[in-house]
């Protein structure tokens, strides 16, 4: 098969597009789900923010990976475990709710405005010596680069985080007392939640860090600037969530009626084909971009803006969830993904 | 600012007329290169759409990398559609080829074609990320320097690149 035969397999008819519709369907789009363009912002300005919003990206799939499930009952059903991961932007706004919601809270505190969050196995990360030990710690082998950038050097340091468990139970009155703290009027909690439980699973999950401090938190470590990772790989066992009542699609509802959320936010909750198997990260809306990636045969997440500051690519593949994070573009942070054996 | 008087249906623009002059100079091409992996306009076109939205809601439209953003994402997205769709039903897609099917009024010559064309698209799906797009853009019309700066490999590597990726796809399609 020459050049010309390639063509032609590859050929179709030369697309005759009309830009104007075209640009006309663009603007009506933006319009209808609120789509607001990049804020004009210095980008030298971006860099603390954008290293943040990764993290909180990243935070998500390690979070969610950290809380597993212990106690069964005969009546739960699950409700979520995670086949393909899915970007959602968050905008300042959102932010701003969610920091007034959460008023400063760490996690188990934030969800307490909703319920009662109470780990029945807490994570507990730990420090290991070799990709092997941390195989044998997980139950799983953990998968490492065979490529990397030149601009990442020397040997990883490991952590394993191990099976943890945690259950929720929504209760209408904390719900009522968390939004009048705020001077607000929370939607009623529906009778079918309130007293409903979650039990959230996820992990084991390895964790390799190029470019880490060497020495341990809280033995003296300086946290200057070039302790900032230069690479994190995660992997971990598929977080899920089951539920002794209420469905996703009952959360997904709740969820998209409370004050604040933005348009933005909403119409990408909405846009969730199926929310039981599907995580969303969020990005920060105004400082980061993400789109579908095919990433170890499977399709994937890439974050970043492409200029090589940061990126990560998150990606789910036979039941467990990997993440590449890295001051990469996205080429670079795909071709780490794939070369990972 | 709006959409030109003789457009039937205008609406109100609220883009930028940077962003407006960026859209309406790679809309076509960016549906090209789609349509190359996709074989299908209206498939296609969603793309398109699809990369476009996510570049105005990341990135000025006066970046200079614009134009390698959109192309890179074209190929990338559509090649993602692409495998989404392969793993839907083969029903589905057969129903979807005929759309685009032109030439014969034979059905046995409309078949032969069609089952081709699916055939190049199942080749395309299972080609590493990077040959496809390298393809897609390639036989889009995208010049070495172009592929180059949407691929973010060296402009010298891209020739190589590229026959490497024809020789994938022959051997995939044989």
């Amino acid at each position: 098969m020459n050049d010309t035969e390639i063509a032609q397999a590859l050929g179709t008819t030369e697309p005759r597009v009309n830009t104007d519709d075209a640009l006309a369907r663009f603007q009506a789009r933006v319009q209808t789900e609120g789509i607001a363009p990049v804020a004009p912002v210095a980008r030298a300005r971006l860099t603390s923010r954008w290293l943040q919003g990764l993290a909180a990206a990243a935070g998500v799939v390690i979070v969610a990976s950290a809380l597993t499930l212990s106690g069964v009952a005969g009546s739960i059903f699950q409700i979520f475990e995670p086949k393909s991961v899915v970007a959602v932007p968050v905008t300042q706004s959102d932010l701003n709710y969610l920091g007034q919601a959460c008023g400063g809270l760490n996690l188990q505190e934030c969800m307490g405005a909703y319920g009662t969050f109470e780990w029945t196995a807490p994570p507990q990360p730990k420090e290991v010596q070799s990709r092997t030990q941390a195989s044998a710690e997980a139950g799983f082998a953990a998968l490492a680069p065979t490529s990397l950038p030149s601009s990442v050097t020397g040997n990883p340091r490991y952590g394993v985080v191990n099976r943890s468990t945690a259950t929720f139970t929504f209760s209408a009155d904390s719900t009522r007392q968390a939004a009048a703290r705020q001077n607000r009027t929370a939607p009623p909690l529906p009778a079918n939640i309130d007293g409903s439980k979650l039990f959230i699973t996820g992990g084991p999950a390895v964790v390799q860090i190029w470019g880490a401090p060497t020495t341990a938190p809280g033995r003296g470590g300086q946290g200057d600037i070039s302790d900032i990772p230069t690479l994190i790989v995660g992997q971990a066992k598929a977080p899920t969530v089951s539920s002794d009542g209420v469905t996703v699609d009952q959360l997904r509802a709740y969820l998209l009626s409370q004050p604040g959320i933005s348009p933005q936010l909403a119409a990408a909750i909405r846009a969730i084909g199926d929310p039981s198997s599907t995580l969303p990260v969020p990005v920060p809306a105004e400082l980061a971009i993400s789109h579908p990636v095919t990433v170890q045969g499977v399709q994937g997440l890439f974050v970043g803006d492409n200029t090589g500051i940061a990126g990560a690519v998150i990606w789910q593949k036979d039941g467990m969830m990997f993440e590449v994070i890295g001051s990469f573009n996205e080429s670079q942070a795909l071709a780490i993904a794939n070369s990972m054996r | 600012m709006t959409l030109p008087a003789r457009d039937p249906g205008h609406v109100a623009l609220a883009v930028s007329p940077a962003f407006e002059s960026l859209f309406r100079a790679e809309y076509a091409r960016v549906v090209g290169i789609a349509q190359r992996v996709l074989g299908v306009q209206a498939e296609a076109e969603d793309v398109a759409q699809d990369v476009f939205v996510s570049f105005y809601r990341g990135h000025p439209a006066d970046a200079p990398y614009a134009r390698a953003w959109l192309h890179a994402a074209a190929a990338h997205a559509a090649l993602n559609a692409l495998r989404g769709r392969d793993r839907r039903s083969r029903r589905e897609a057969a129903q979807a080829v005929p759309l685009e099917a032109t030439a014969a009024d034979d059905p046995a010559v409309t078949v032969a074609a069609s089952e081709t064309r699916q055939e190049v698209r199942a080749v395309l799906a299972r080609l590493p990320d990077r040959s496809a797009a390298m393809l897609a853009l390639r036989y889009a019309g995208l010049s070495y320097a172009e592929i180059a700066a949407a691929l973010d490999v060296r402009a010298s590597s891209v020739g190589t690149l590229l026959r490497r990726a024809e020789d994938a796809f022959r051997r995939e399609l044989q």
